[in-house]
């Protein structure tokens, strides 16, 4: 299984009007995978996630699916692939008009046909999963931080993706809450779940990342296995990242 | 006489230009047929008048055996003439402004109304022999009877008189030093009087009788005036070139004249006024008020359903990638918001009237509908620009479609948003559709202004009504903002 590429980039390039965001990036994420990006600010991080849904459409460039070049495909054909990769935001725009139920079934209902009552069974053992069982019919606004980011994790895996996206799922919460959402995360890649992370939380990628990328200038500038990354980064982007996060 | 110049000519030119628009693009029928006009209204077996029942005694609503019915002189001079012709008559009830227009347009065969045939209202319509010469005289307070006993009483006064008429223009030239006040409706001019804000008010010979005989502290004086009978007499107006139905109506009108029988047209119409004036409370006239409700209400609900469907659409529309689309939308949105709604109503009557007869009531609504859409969809379209980004991004990398991350995700929080704007919208909605009643839509002001020609009491109908908007209004606010704070519950 650890074998089987679920996403692979290639030659990825993206233009806003005539900046450069994303030059020439390379990559292969494979099944079971965790793959944290990190980089300063501006570098692109979320560019590059977003282009891997097509959210944003790649000037040039592809990426494969499971084999299939999602650049080359219709707008209406990439709709039907992009339910298989879960996404997860930094605001998670959770539905405000509907319960968190509401906001788990929707998707599952309307795109996978379940029935109601299959969709509110897998919703409710999702909830149960990320410990908010018992706010199922609370409605987002009436939630902290941490759990809005919680049932947004649980609404993207009731579609069962094949990889989960998460730009930087901690960086709008207040920093007790940070553990709560990052715990989830690990469990999730504990079971074997496929995750591209944009993420500033070092401890996470140390501890959960099988890569660590490094992002920079719109490009991967350098990627290794964490421990190896943070004790001894090659490049001096990145070494000026790590000391100015761990002296911080 | 009513010889109202102003909005009717603006209201014909635009009409006109519309008409020969749609003649130009090749909607109608074209190539002109000889003199039918008479052999039209024989076929059919109904001469259909338009008049504007707010005028007694020449046409005003009275209740007859229970039935609120148009009667007055003219209508009593149009019975003559149906018989003669040995059709029924059928009479359609607009305002005065719409009249010569719905002749023109074919809603109605001929039109009467105390309408002067003018040298100018000639070059646009033709006129029969004048059945009735009114003559001018003066309205004034019975406590200044001793003051004003001539004209050249009235030098450097203050004069009312019916904008655009002909009392207004003759006081304007003929009363040396006068400062003339113009307004719409007599009633109010008559109020004016009452209240001592014009000291006296030009107005014909037998509408001053009228009032003179229902208003105790009312008197009137004779004007003195010497005038061309095309600029006094009453006349009926029919189609540019309907020779062959004028030629036969003028029969009548010559009976009418050789037996004088205006005189008795006049005493039977103050017969009815007198009835109608014994009892004037509100609430002798709360049929007329019930029923402007109903059809006020009627056409703002139809509307507003309407309106929101169609605001819908064509915000979609505007969001479309399709510039065909787009391009539509944003057309209509912007012509419908940069043309007066009373253009628009009379534009469907009249205008589209040509292609197909929609009656007054379907017109009125059709209008405001269109008119509404447009509004409805700026404000929808706020509301769809209003709701966050990320809720599309969320919505679309769940997989779900345009279609429905519209339906589930973006319009409910849109509604929510807009919810006020969406409010003021209904309520000036209800408050707007007041202006079907100048095509004789029965709705709230159209029965208002029939109470008060009818029951010569100026304010207290228009006090009525007032509270009766404002009830509607407030209601309606209450309902809408249980329904805001629901929204909110699910914020
Ligand atoms: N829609 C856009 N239009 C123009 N420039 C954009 C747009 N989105 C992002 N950018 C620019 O692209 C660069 C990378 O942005 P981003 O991918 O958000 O970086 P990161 O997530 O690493 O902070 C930034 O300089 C940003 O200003
Ligand atoms: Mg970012």
């Amino acid at each position: 299984m650890q074998d089987k590429t679920i996403i692979q980039v290639e030659h990825l390039e993206k233009k806003y009007g005539d900046t450069e965001v994303l030059k020439e990036i390379d990559g292969t994420v494979k099944s079971g995978q965790v793959i944290c990006v990190i980089g300063p600010s501006g570098a692109g991080k979320s560019t590059f996630l977003r282009c891997l849904n097509l959210l944003e459409r790649p000037t040039s460039g592809q990426v494969l699916f499971e084999g299939t070049d999602l650049v080359s495909l219709k707008e209406s054909a990439v709709m039907n692939l992009r339910e298989r990769m879960g996404m997860v935001f930094q605001n998670f725009n959770l539905f405000p008009n509907m319960t968190v139920l509401e906001n788990l079934k929707l998707a599952p209902v309307r795109v996978k046909h379940l029935s109601d009552g299959e969709a509110v069974k897998k919703a409710q053992e999702l909830l149960d999963r990320v410990g908010l069982g018992e706010k199922a019919d609370a409605y987002p606004a009436s939630l902290s931080g941490g759990q809005q980011q919680r049932v947004a994790i649980a609404r993207a895996l009731a579609m069962d993706p094949e990889v989960m996206l998460f730009d930087e799922p901690t960086s709008a919460l207040d920093p007790e809450m940070v553990g709560e959402v990052l715990q989830v995360m690990q469990e999730l890649a504990n079971e074997g779940m496929t995750m591209v992370v944009v993420t500033h939380e070092m401890g996470f990628a140390k501890e959960v990342a099988d890569e660590v990328w490094f992002m920079a200038d719109g490009y991967i500038q350098e990627r290794n296995e964490p421990n190896a990354f943070f004790a001894d980064p090659q490049t001096q982007r990145a070494q000026d990242f790590i000391s100015k996060i761990i002296g911080a | 006489m009513r010889v109202k110049g102003l909005f009717n000519k603006i209201a014909q030119s635009v009409l006109i230009a519309a008409v020969t628009l749609l003649f130009l693009g090749g909607l109608a029928t074209t190539g002109h047929a000889a003199d039918d006009s008479l052999k039209t209204v024989e076929d059919k077996g109904t001469l259909v008048v338009a008049t504007s029942p707010d005028y007694p005694p020449y046409e005003f609503q009275a209740t007859v055996h229970g039935k609120s019915k148009v009667i007055g002189m003219d209508m009593d001079v149009m019975k003559k003439v149906a018989k003669d012709l040995g059709v029924k008559l059928e009479i359609k009830s607009m305002n005065f402004d719409s009249l010569l227009v719905a002749i023109q347009t074919g809603k109605a065969d001929v039109a009467v109304g105390g309408i002067n045939p003018t040298a100018e209202r000639r070059q646009s319509v033709d006129f029969s022999d004048i059945y009735y010469l009114g003559g001018q005289s003066f309205l004034i307070n019975k406590t200044d009877a001793g003051k004003y006993k001539n004209r050249s009483d009235l030098k450097g006064l203050k004069i009312g008189a019916q904008t655009g008429t002909l009392q207004y223009n003759l006081a304007k030239q003929k009363i040396p030093g006068a400062q003339v006040k113009g307004m719409d409706k007599s009633t109010d001019l008559v109020l004016a009087l009452k209240t001592h804000k014009i000291d006296a008010l030009g107005i014909e010979t037998p509408s001053a009788e009228a009032y003179v005989k229902n208003d105790k502290s009312l008197a009137m004086i004779n004007s003195g005036y010497k005038l061309d009978k095309n600029e006094v007499g009453a006349a009926i107006a029919a189609k540019k070139g309907s020779d062959a139905l004028i030629n036969a109506m003028n029969k009548s009108v010559a009976t009418i004249n050789k037996d004088n029988l205006t005189d008795q047209y006049l005493a039977d119409a103050g017969k009815y006024m007198k009835v109608n004036t014994q009892n004037t409370t509100m609430w002798h006239y709360s049929n007329y008020f019930v029923t402007g409700v109903e059809y006020t209400l009627l056409i703002s609900a139809v509307s507003v359903v309407i309106g929101v469907l169609l605001g819908t659409l064509l915000a979609l529309m505007r969001f479309s990638k399709n510039k065909l689309l787009h391009g539509l939308a944003v057309a209509y949105i912007e012509f419908v918001r940069g043309t007066p709604l009373m253009v628009q109503v009379m534009f469907v009557y009249f205008g589209i009237g040509i292609i197909v007869n929609i009656p007054a009531l379907l017109s009125g609504i059709i209008a405001v509908s269109l008119n509404s859409g447009a509004y409805v969809a700026e404000i929808i379209r706020s509301g769809i620009d209003s709701v966050a980004k990320g809720q599309t991004e969320a919505a679309s990398s769940l997989g779900l479609s345009k279609g429905d991350t519209m339906r589930f995700v973006i319009l409910p929080q849109a509604i929510r948003n807009i919810w006020p704007a969406l409010g003021n919208e209904f309520i000036s909605l209800i408050k707007e559709s007041s202006i079907v009643s100048i095509i004789g839509v029965t709705d709230l002001i159209y029965q208002t202004n029939i109470v008060r020609a009818d029951t010569y009491r100026g304010v207290m109908p228009i006090f009525i009504t007032m509270l009766i908007y404002f009830v509607i209004t407030f209601l309606l606010t209450r309902v809408l903002n249980h329904y805001e704070g629901k929204m909110k519950h699910a914020r």
